[in-house]
């Protein structure tokens, strides 16, 4: 392992979750799932975790709230294992999946957003509010007695999101939230994830590189080993490390590369316009 | 082969509450040779105006012209060979034991040769790079190698139009790079495409024309550099860079697609234009 | 695009029938069924036609989507009815033609099981359009929860009905959408005998199913991870009440019910 891709959290919070040589194989399968991973996030941290398929990240994910259990190794999760006490685990961190269709269980959106709450035994009244107050942050006032079905995606994930926060959790796990969205769905979650930072721990699996470019640390997982643990400008200005995990930079930040400008600093298309005018002006003076 | 919308209307169960007029008059062709890519968001109709390019669906009012003649006038089975329509996450119509008997299924129900179905299974997974698959179970793919399979299963009846509704939805963007890399080489081998895309990045890198749908209504329609620098709601990553800069230095021009883009804007800063 | 409502789906408007508790709802539903099998009257039957009418009346459901609801089970209905006219012996001879011969016993036979099955399946259309699938659910589990202690097992049985009435919708929507890519793909699914059909449909049917398997994997996951654990310490967002109106309605239920069996 090279330090230089090791940089380790920069957050001095205490770490909420914690992965200690945790190895999982699925039983199908003879090449582990993950092998001897060790890892920490800090309370409110923002950590992207991004890799191939088949790398280990849903896997990851899914060791973090019980779903799997690992083979080896110790995972500690807001200071319970989630295989030994899933409950407990499940109570404070939430999970969102790939494909909202399916995570949805009630027939209406403000019973979906209830089911988290019914199952961990809060009361009618407290319910009640509790909704509101989570229908309104995912911006679907007007939304409760809609069915599912006739949502579009990114409302559904908005949804599903809702049915999280109600529970309001310490530690959110993404599961590529937006990889089955259109552009407009896309932006509508992102929004409200981008709300919670800071507030919240969360840890991210994406394919889209520019829905990271803000957040704390990104985990590089590539065939089951932890191949990263850099700062986001780090990993945008690594062309080998890229390449190596098969991961593609926005667009507007390919651009900046190549021209060798330095996509560390940019955010958008316009950023990378204003450092062209910039430069190009300097070289005409 | 080309095919021609005159006027194209469409509204789902006309006359009841839950009636929605999803296509409002859309007049567009697509020419042979070439690729079309259809940009707009959800509720834009596209989904609709694929449908009706091979009878799935036919207009309430105005026609489609296939050659010039009316769809009307063909059978349905004869033109959904000739236009091989992909719709979005295709996977979820695979169904056969194994993957060569899934890609096979539609060039049998054309009424071909064993021999030449073979021919063409083979063919059609060599291009999309999913020949080590035939063997295999299409549930046991990842989730870019069903994709892959899917487009294979109506590719192979050698359609002269393929028409991919969101081909790349759900995909990681290595793999999207992989299949818009077939989507060229199928435009290579004389195949016109119709790519119907949200993502207005990955139409710029292959698009020959564009058309803006919006509300069921075509908002703007031609080459890629007049649609996407005359609307600046509707403009890839590429034209967002270079938009501001052509008030300073016009000579850079209107590049859309990424190599263009890459060279202009390295000639801007060399001072070489 | 999926438009209109079908037969079981719930109509949201507010009424005085959505209103009511979802347990008096059930008994009352319950309560005319039984009662359908025992009436065997003319006038038994007008009773509980009218009040059927009078329910839809107040129930605020256009009548025409109401008869829209009915439409699925008008085919069943009229091959039975006809069975029974055509191939009962009983009572005079009213019509003679060729082999064909309709007694009066076998017509009134007829007339009284169409109009049993109908309105069965108007009280349970009636049922289901005016309760929330959420509440019915939550109805069904509290009245059977009595049985809980006989190990039945009431709350995964109204789970189960959540479920399926929340998934109906996207399921169908899915059986449309790989019918349409397979009907890209050169599938008929109108030519031949009934069995070249029934092969034409694995094409869906096979992917249906699957994608079926996979919702389900996914759900469990996600029902899992929101901590669902069963019945076991769960609170119940949605709160039946039953109030004077709820115990007015079954009443008067039962009363129709003993009439219509009297007449």
């Amino acid at each position: 392992m090279n330090n230089r891709n090791h940089e380790g959290s920069r957050h001095g919070g205490p770490p909420v979750v914690s992965c200690e040589n945790v190895s999982f194989s699925y039983l199908d399968s003879g090449r582990p799932a993950l092998g001897e991973i060790s890892l920490e996030v800090r309370a409110g941290e923002y950590v992207g975790v991004v890799g191939p398929n088949g790398g280990g990240k849903s896997t990851l994910l899914r060791l973090m709230n019980g779903l799997l259990r690992a083979d080896s190794g110790d995972v500690r999760v807001a200071g319970f294992d989630p295989a030994a006490e899933p409950f407990e685990v499940r109570k404070r961190v939430g999970m969102l999946f790939q494909n909202p269709e399916n995570g949805l269980v009630a027939p209406f959106v403000e019973d979906d957003i209830a089911f988290g709450l019914e199952n961990v035994g809060v009361s009618r009244e407290e319910m009640r509010e509790r909704v509101r107050k989570a229908v309104r942050a995912v911006g679907l006032d007007g939304y409760e007695q809609r069915e599912p079905h006739t949502l579009s995606g990114g409302e559904k994930q908005r949804v599903a999101l809702a049915g999280l926060l109600a529970l309001d959790p310490e530690v959110l796990l993404l599961d590529e939230p937006t990889s089955m969205l259109d552009a407009a769905g896309r932006r509508g979650v992102l929004e409200r994830l981008e709300a919670l930072r800071g507030a919240r721990t969360v840890v991210h699996v994406t394919h889209h590189l520019d829905e990271l470019l803000d957040a704390d640390r990104v985990l590089v997982l590539g065939a089951g080993r932890l191949v990263a643990d850099v700062s986001p400008e780090r990993l945008v200005s690594d062309p080998d490390l890229l390449r190596d995990n098969r991961l593609v930079l926005p667009t507007a930040l390919r651009l900046a590369a190549e021209l060798g400008l330095g996509p560390a600093k940019l955010r958008t298309p316009e950023d990378l316009a204003e450092a062209i005018v910039e430069k190009s002006g300097a070289r005409a003076r | 082969m080309r095919i021609e919308l005159e006027n194209v209307r469409h509204v789902y169960a006309p006359g009841t509450p839950f009636e929605v007029e999803a296509l409002r008059g859309v007049s567009l062709a697509i020419e042979p040779e070439e690729v079309l890519g259809i940009v707009g968001g959800t509720g834009s109709g596209k989904s609709t105006l694929v449908q009706h390019l091979n009878l799935l669906l036919v207009p309430t009012s105005g026609r489609v012209l296939v050659d010039g003649a009316d769809v009307r006038t063909i059978r349905g089975r004869e033109l959904r060979g000739r236009v091989g329509l992909v719709f979005q996450f295709p996977e979820a119509a695979l169904f056969a034991p194994t993957v060569e008997e899934d890609v096979a299924f539609a060039p049998r129900r054309l009424g071909l040769s064993e021999g030449e179905v073979h021919r063409r299974v083979g063919e059609t997974l060599g291009l999309l790079g999913a020949s080590h698959l035939a063997g295999r179970s299409p549930f046991a793919l990842s989730g870019g190698e069903k994709r892959r399979v899917a487009i294979a299963g109506v590719l192979a009846m050698a359609p002269e139009v393929l028409v991919l509704d969101e081909p790349t939805a759900g995909l990681d963007p290595a793999t999207r790079e992989d299949l818009l890399g077939v989507v060229r080489a199928l435009r290579e081998e004389g195949t016109s495409v119709v790519m119907v895309s949200h993502d207005l990045d990955e139409v710029a890198e292959v698009a020959d024309r564009v058309c803006v749908l919006e509300n069921g209504e075509v908002r703007a329609v031609g080459a890629p550099e007049e649609v996407f620098y005359a609307h600046p709601t509707t403009a890839p990553s590429t034209v967002r860079v270079v938009r501001p800069l052509r008030g300073p230095h016009p000579e850079v021009g209107r590049p859309v697609r990424f190599e263009e883009t890459l060279a202009a804007l390295k000639g801007l800063l060399e001072g070489r234009v | 695009m999926t438009a209109g409502r079908t037969l079981g789906q719930f109509y949201p408007v507010a009424s005085l029938l959505h209103g009511l508790d979802p347990r008096a709802k059930i008994l009352g539903t319950a309560a005319l069924a039984v009662g359908l099998f025992l009436v065997d009257s003319a006038a038994g039957f007008l009773l509980i036609s009218a009040v059927v009418v009078l329910l839809v009346a107040a129930s605020r459901i256009p009548p025409g989507t109401f008869v829209g609801f009915l439409r699925p089970v008008a085919f069943i209905v009229a091959l039975t009815a006809l069975f029974q006219v055509f191939f009962s012996r009983e009572g005079e001879l009213l019509l003679e033609w060729g082999f064909v011969q309709v007694h009066e016993g076998g017509l009134v036979r007829g007339l009284f099981l169409a109009s049993r099955i109908l309105l069965l399946v108007s009280t349970a259309a009636l049922l289901t359009a005016t309760t929330a699938p959420v509440a019915l659910a939550d109805g069904i589990e509290d009245l059977l929860s009595p049985l809980k202690k006989a190990r039945f097992p009431a709350h995964e049985l109204a789970m189960m009905i959540t479920i399926a009435l929340r998934f109906i919708p996207t399921l169908h929507e899915e059986a449309q959408k790989i019918t349409r890519a397979q009907a890209a793909r050169g599938a008929d699914f109108s030519e031949g005998g009934p069995i070249r059909r029934a092969r034409a449909l694995l094409p869906v049917l096979v992917p249906l199913t699957i994608g079926a398997f996979r919702r389900a994997d996914e759900l469990a996951e996600a029902m899992e991870s929101r901590g669902y654990r069963g019945d076991e310490g769960r609170t119940r967002y949605r709160e039946l009440r039953f109030r004077t109106r709820d115990a007015l309605v079954l009443c008067a239920a039962a009363l129709v019910v003993f009439a219509g069996i009297l007449l």
